[in-house]
């Protein structure tokens, strides 16, 4: 089950407009403040809402088990992101892996253009 | 003493922790405490809080690194400890998550992970002290051990899957630090939580029980995992089944959940741990997810609302709060279930039970599992080659194949002879964990070695399968490794092995499975659900008759363990069954499929099977389908035949379907497909390519230099560096002649039209020979094709070829070099004899010696020493000859290589020397007082059914081959191993089944077309001994003497007591009135076979002709065994009632010995005159002897029987001149014919010096 990578855009200024298509997935990144942890890391918990891998890997499954609909392009909308920095490193594999999902997000998806 | 001053730890009972805790969680539902990091937060901590005096110039910035608070701000940490508990929590969990030295690392306070660990308890206890004051409750203290913050199943570079962070080892000691600290200050429990890695876990775990070992404690252990994703996957993407099957082996008190995105989100993988756990369930969610405003979003009534319904489901037993949660939460929750009953922990059925991401349990409805066994590179070539190769992806894309094609469980084993298995074994399964469509299933960690397998279950999160351990090694080994099984949390299959070997009986097979079960529930306290009993599937329709019952014994044996040894499982390797027909599939197919149908009725539920080859039991033939179950289930003694007669059959169109999946190397250039076709050894479609190529190159002339040659460089390569093996060689060799046959005209033809036409040019001329007197030239011929492989050009001279014709065809043919073959010790003097006699005749080529009995130091003192002139080199194998022919050919290395053998030389001589002189001998006379002196007075010695010579004609060839021991056919090939070990030994097993299997081709034709006609002839006499000799009488009266044979005595110093034997010794003496027998035998394969392989010969077949060969010698020692097997029990009849499987046969446990002339009993060959004498060996068998006392045909055995119960086989060693003096005089042979025929036993050297300096 070899599937074809998928490509991911991403939105990084606010006010840009993407075409969306049927057969494209929109994810918004929310903002990562607010959050309880006084050193400003994630705990593991926090990842599963907000990092860019455990959201398109929530997608993904959730087209796979037939939640959502099927997708063949993905636009992650960062705009609320302050450190956008850390959303392409996690999209191009250069944020250290936390999970093994984040393997498979690696193998499944691509960030384009 | 007030609970607030306490200083000294409080130790606890833990058996009665365990049971009072199970005993109020029956009762009750539990309260585990909240959240610390909440509570922490809200004291809003500065930089100075989190220092305190110890840490107050420390580098690093340390707020935020909780832990440190029970050291620098115990009292804070102590009543947020202590509102807990007044909230209701009967156990408070310590503020230790972090307090191992890698997660320490971030702060460099790895120094106080220890002090933490152990004043975070002290910290809970003194809050749980003051609170059971205050109410008179019960309160637990729980030892937190957090996930570290680094990773040992996954790698933290997608790019770099195989890579790891952490190892399993680095986190046991890290864990065991951790451990020490909490259980020294005595934690109630210890409590792994929020588990993001079950192997970081698993690694705890291992930690904990070897300290526990160590103390003889058991501390009760909770375990609880994180789920976070929508998959409901741990995020080292275990279900939570898997993950419950995988740490099992902690034996916890509570398994469970905790953290992530709160109670409403955890409920349905709580639910799933609920139906499978066997043990108390715990659940202590987030108050929800931080909101925006940083606050978590479930109110203390909230959360109580949703935790009250897993209480309701009747999910859980203990209940409590994460992240976000606060006392007031743990007031709400408590309140809220204490009006539910705790879940009652269900039994669970003994099932195995294994897992990978997702979980495997064997159920009733599952009758067989297949173990994928592509993954083997024992079992699978290809995969062999990918992973020698170093090809991980493609090998992983086996593996996914596997799965994909619906194995439940794959086999991984590295056992490489060229290849570190450890290293390997690690970096594939690392590799593996990264893809989830293959790590979903559970592993098989399979290796014969321990190390291996070790390594691999550090690599593992699942429950693997480990494949095998034994009692081989004794019960002790067997123990440690069972107990370490257990440790790393695996299941194990059991060989029924012990330290006697593999079990083949049925009898055995039950009894080594009993007592590993035994010890292994017993002793060990090993599950017997995760018990797997291989049973040992051998090979059977060998031909040979005591394995026509190893299929019957597997089943049966099957039946017994199964019905006597609860919940264990059987399993085995399949395809050892039909080993005997290898190449044939189809028949192969059948075989397994009617096998497994029987093994499955009886109780086998698990193999290592190549599911997309297995025939379905149905369909089959029915007659091969009856042929195949005569065989397995040995219903007759002609089921082997009936099987091997129908498999011909099938042979064809297995050929044709293996050739039309292989023929992708058709397509090739014609270069590489000859090059294939050498490497391969097919000769198939050697002749076409040949003449394509032959069309193709401007002269035939190119052909051979080019695509041959090189083909046959590649041979040469592979053989050298010991990937391939002797008979292929000989194999390549045969395509290589072929080839070169059908070249041959065309050369010619060339030459009569041109010529200017040169010939071919070889790399050297070798002349070989095998000595006068001597016949044996399977070696000799090896050697030979392995040289011309190499393009040398051999001159056979064959066997027998006295002196004056190896010198004069050398002269003639102008050759490099000569090469002398023997097998019998007198053909050592011949070859010296030749050596001088170069030497005499001004030859300074090079000088060969090779045959059995040759050796580097007889070379070296009698040889070498003879020809000056040139150089003898001993070459101990085919495999060495090459390089040292290249060498000697070279102007480049000839020198110093012969400067280098000169050397090695000298140095065996003085060793050999030294080695001698330091040998005392004694005097014959103290020899013969130290005899052996068997007590005769109460012995009668047995008396034959008849006196006389008695002929045996023919013999049924199928009888036979049933006593033939192949260990020595697989050495003649150079192929150095027992049978049938050898068969799957790693390295050599492809090259030795392949030989077998056409040795068992031949063997089948020899037997159908009575190739050989074999003869026997044996006698029996009267006969005592007087003094070292044997005398023989003409008849019962003993009155008149037939004749003498002479034995010779060791003359070795004995210190231990041992006697100084002879022959004479096991025959009663004459004079005492004991009248003893003495038995000979000649027996042979025939004159046949010299015609066969000739005709092989001439074909350019070499590979028959050495395979016929090797197989006529067999059947001359099958017959010799057979001949003597008779003779013990009918016709002389001393042991009618031996009964002795073949295999015991060969080990020689029977009672009276067979020793030949010219062997280390008796070394002197001229002794077989007398033998064939009384015999009329010539006249009865065909067997004649040559001027060297070698018998002719070659394929004979000659010698004498003795049937005395102590009678042995023992070396005479090196006797004195004493002996030889008295030897000859009782012989009446000259002294120096004595000395020229036992040469190589004498203790001094012979010669005329000596002689003039007596």
């Amino acid at each position: 089950m070899k599937a074809e990578p998928i490509p991911v855009k991403l939105v990084t200024e606010v006010g840009h407009l993407l075409t969306l298509d049927p057969d494209t997935a929109l994810l918004r990144l929310p903002a990562n403040s607010g959050h309880g942890h006084q050193d400003g890391e994630q705990c593991i918990a926090c990842a599963a809402r907000t990092d860019v891998r455990a959201l398109l890997f929530d997608l993904w499954e959730g087209a796979r088990q037939g939640l959502r609909p099927a997708f063949k392009s993905v636009v992650v909308d960062a705009t609320a992101v302050a450190d956008q920095g850390r959303v392409v490193a996690a999209l191009t594999g250069k944020l250290p892996a936390q999970a093994l999902r984040d393997h498979t997000v690696a193998r499944l998806f691509y960030l384009a253009g | 003493m007030s609970p607030e001053n306490q200083t000294t730890p409080y130790i606890p009972d833990w058996n009665e922790v365990r049971s009072a805790l199970a005993q109020a969680a029956r009762e009750r539902i539990l309260i585990l405490d909240g959240a610390m990091g909440t509570m922490i937060q809200r004291l809003k901590l500065g930089e100075e809080n989190f220092r305190g005096e110890r840490f107050k110039d420390w580098k690093l910035p340390l707020q935020g690194n909780n832990d440190l608070l029970v050291l620098t701000e115990p009292q804070r940490i102590e009543d947020i400890h202590f509102d807990y508990f007044m909230a209701g929590a009967d156990i408070a969990e310590t503020n230790t998550f972090s307090a191992t030295s890698v997660a320490q690392a971030d702060y460099a306070c790895e120094s106080a992970v220890y002090d933490i660990n152990f004043q975070g308890v002290l910290v809970a206890r003194r809050a749980a002290q003051r609170a059971e004051a205050a109410d008179g409750r019960r309160r637990f203290v729980a030892g937190a051990l957090g996930p570290t913050n680094k990773t040992s199943s996954m790698s933290t570079d997608v790019n770099s899957p195989g890579h790891r962070a952490i190892t399993f080892d680095q986190l046991v000691v890290a864990y065991g630090e951790a451990i020490r600290g909490l259980v020294d200050a005595g934690a109630d429990l210890l409590l792994f939580e929020t588990i993001t890695d079950t192997l970081n876990t698993k690694a705890g775990i291992f930690a904990a029980q070897r300290l526990f070992e160590e103390r003889g404690i058991d501390v009760p252990i909770m375990i609880s995992g994180t789920i976070t994703d929508l998959s409901g996957r741990t995020l080292s993407g275990q279900t939570p089944t898997a993950f419950w099957y995988s740490v099992r082996h902690a034996n916890p008190v509570t398994i469970g959940l905790n953290c992530a995105l709160g109670a409403n989100a955890m409920r349905a993988h709580l639910g799933e741990l609920s139906d499978v756990a066997d043990t108390f369930i715990c659940a202590y969610p987030n108050a929800g997810l931080p909101n925006a405003f940083g606050q978590y979003d479930e109110t203390p009534e909230f959360m109580a609302e949703q935790i009250e319904g897993f209480a309701a489901a009747g999910y859980v037993n203990i209940v409590g709060g994460c992240c976000g949660s606060t006392p007031e939460h743990i007031r709400a929750i408590a309140q809220a279930v204490s009006k539910h009953q705790p879940r009652a922990v269900p039994e669970t059925e003994k099932l195995l039970r294994l897992a990978g991401l997702e979980p495997f349990t064997l159920t009733k409805d599952i009758p067989f599992v297949n173990v994928g066994e592509r993954t083997n590179v024992t079992g699978s070539a290809r995969f062999r080659k990918l992973i020698t190769a170093g090809d991980y992806t493609a090998a992983l894309e086996v593996a996914r194949d596997q799965v994909a094609n619906g194995a439940q469980i794959i086999d991984i084993n590295m056992d490489e002879g060229l290849i570190d298995s450890e290293q390997v074994m690690i970096e594939y399964l690392n590799l593996l964990a990264a893809e989830p469509d293959v790590a979903k299933v559970p592993l098989m960690i399979d290796s014969s070695k321990w190390e291996v397998i070790e390594a691999g279950l550090k690599c593992v999160q699942g429950k693997a399968l480990v494949n095998s351990i034994s009692m081989k090694e004794g019960e002790e080994q067997f123990l440690k490794y069972a107990r370490l099984v257990r440790a790393y949390g695996a299941a194990v299959v059991v060989m029924a092995f012990d330290e006697q070997g593999q079990a083949d009986t049925l009898e055995r097979k039950v009894e080594i499975c009993k007592r590993a079960y035994k010890l292994l529930t017993e002793d060990v306290g090993f599950p017997p659900e995760d018990i797997v009993f291989d049973p040992n599937v051998f090979a059977i329709a060998t031909g040979i008759e005591e394995h026509n019952g190893y299929g019957v014994a597997f089943i049966e044996a099957t039946k017994i363990i199964t019905e006597t040894l609860p919940h264990v499982h059987i399993s085995g390797g399949i395809s050892n069954l039909s080993f005997s027909f290898r190449g044939n599939e189809p028949v192969r197919e059948a075989m397994h499929a009617v096998f497994l149908y029987y093994a499955i009725q009886n109780g086998m539920d698990m193999g290592i099977v190549n599911a997309g080859q297995l025939a379905v039991y149905e369909s089959i033939e029915p007659e091969l389908r009856t042929a195949c179950e005569d065989v397995i289930l040995n219903r007759d003694p002609g089921a082997t035949d009936r099987l091997l007669a129908l498999a011909e059959r099938y042979r064809g169109t297995a050929g044709k379907e293996v050739a039309a999946k292989d023929l992708s190397w058709r397509e090739k250039s014609v270069e590489e497909r000859i090059a294939h076709a050498l490497v391969n050894g097919i000769t198939e479609y050697i002749d076409a390519d040949t003449e394509e190529a032959r069309l193709k190159l401007p002269r035939p002339l190119h052909v051979i230099e080019g695509p041959l040659m090189s083909g046959m460089g590649i041979v040469g390569d592979l053989f050298g560096s010991g990937k391939m093996f002797l008979p292929q060689v000989v194999k390549s060799a045969r395509v290589m002649k072929q080839a070169v046959a059908l070249l041959l005209p065309y050369m010619e033809a060339e030459k009569n039209a041109d010529g200017n036409a040169t010939g071919r040019q070889s790399a050297g001329k070798v002349l070989m020979a095998t000595v006068k007197g001597d016949v044996h030239d399977i070696g000799k011929n090896i050697v030979g094709v392995v040289l011309s492989c190499n393009n040398y050009e051999i001159i056979d001279l064959g066997v027998m070829v006295p002196a004056a014709k190896i010198l004069q065809t050398a002269r003639d043919e102008n050759v490099d070099i000569i090469g002398l073959s023997g097998l019998i010790t007198p053909s050592l003097d011949e070859m010296a004899h030749v050596a001088s006699e170069m030497e005499r005749e001004g030859f300074d080529i090079p000088l060969l010696i090779g045959g059995a009995t040759t050796s580097r130091v007889h070379t070296a003192v009698k040889i070498h020493p003879r020809y000056s002139a040139g150089q003898a080199v001993h070459v101990n194998d085919a495999s060495r000859a090459v390089g040292v022919v290249g060498n000697l050919l070279s102007k480049d290395t000839k020198v110093s290589f012969i400067e280098d053998i000169r050397a090695q030389y000298a140095k065996a001589a003085a060793a050999h020397e030294r080695a001698e002189s330091e040998k005392q001998r004694i005097p014959l006379a103290k020899a013969r007082a130290n005899a052996f002196k068997p007590d005769w007075s109460d012995y009668t010695p047995p008396e034959p059914s008849f006196l006389g010579t008695r002929t045996f004609d023919g013999f049924d060839l199928a009888e036979l081959a049933e006593y033939i021991d192949w260990t020595p056919f697989f050495q003649t090939w150079e192929l150095k191993g027992r049978y049938p070990a050898i068969l799957e030994d790693e390295r050599q097993g492809e090259a030795a089944r392949s030989l077998f299997e056409d040795a068992q081709k031949m063997l089948s034709q020899i037997i159908a077309e009575k190739w050989f006609r074999p003869r026997a002839v044996i006698g029996f006499w009267p006969a005592n001994a007087v003094g070292d000799d044997i005398r023989l009488y003409k008849d019962g009266a003993r009155t008149e003497e037939l004749a003498t044979l002479f034995t010779l005595r060791q003359q070795l110093t004995r210190r231990d007591g041992k006697p100084n034997m002879a022959l004479s010794d096991f025959v009663a003496p004459a004079g005492i009135g004991k009248p003893d027998y003495m038995g000979g035998f000649v027996v042979t394969a025939g004159i046949e076979e010299v015609e066969i392989a000739e005709r092989f010969e001439k074909r350019n077949d070499d590979y028959s002709s050495i395979l016929v060969k090797a197989l006529a010698d067999r059947f001359a020692e099958a017959m010799a065994e057979y001949m003597h097997l008779r003779v013990r029990k009918d016709f002389w009849g001393y042991a009618a009632d031996e009964n002795l499987s073949n295999d015991e046969l060969l080990t020689e446990i029977y009672r009276g010995i067979r020793p030949a002339p010219g062997y280390p009993a008796q070394p002197d060959h001229t002794e077989k005159t007398t033998l064939f004498r009384l015999l009329e060996a010539e006249k009865n068998a065909g067997v004649t002897l040559t001027e060297s006392y070698a018998m002719w045909p070659g394929s004979s055995v000659s010698g004498i029987y003795f049937s005395h119960p102590d009678a042995y086989y023992f070396g005479v060693a090196k006797v004195e001149r004493d002996q030889v003096l008295d030897y000859a005089q009782r012989k009446n042979m000259s002294v120096q014919d004595v000395e020229r025929w036992l040469g190589p036993i004498l203790n001094y050297i012979p010669g005329p010096s000596i002689v003039a300096a007596e």
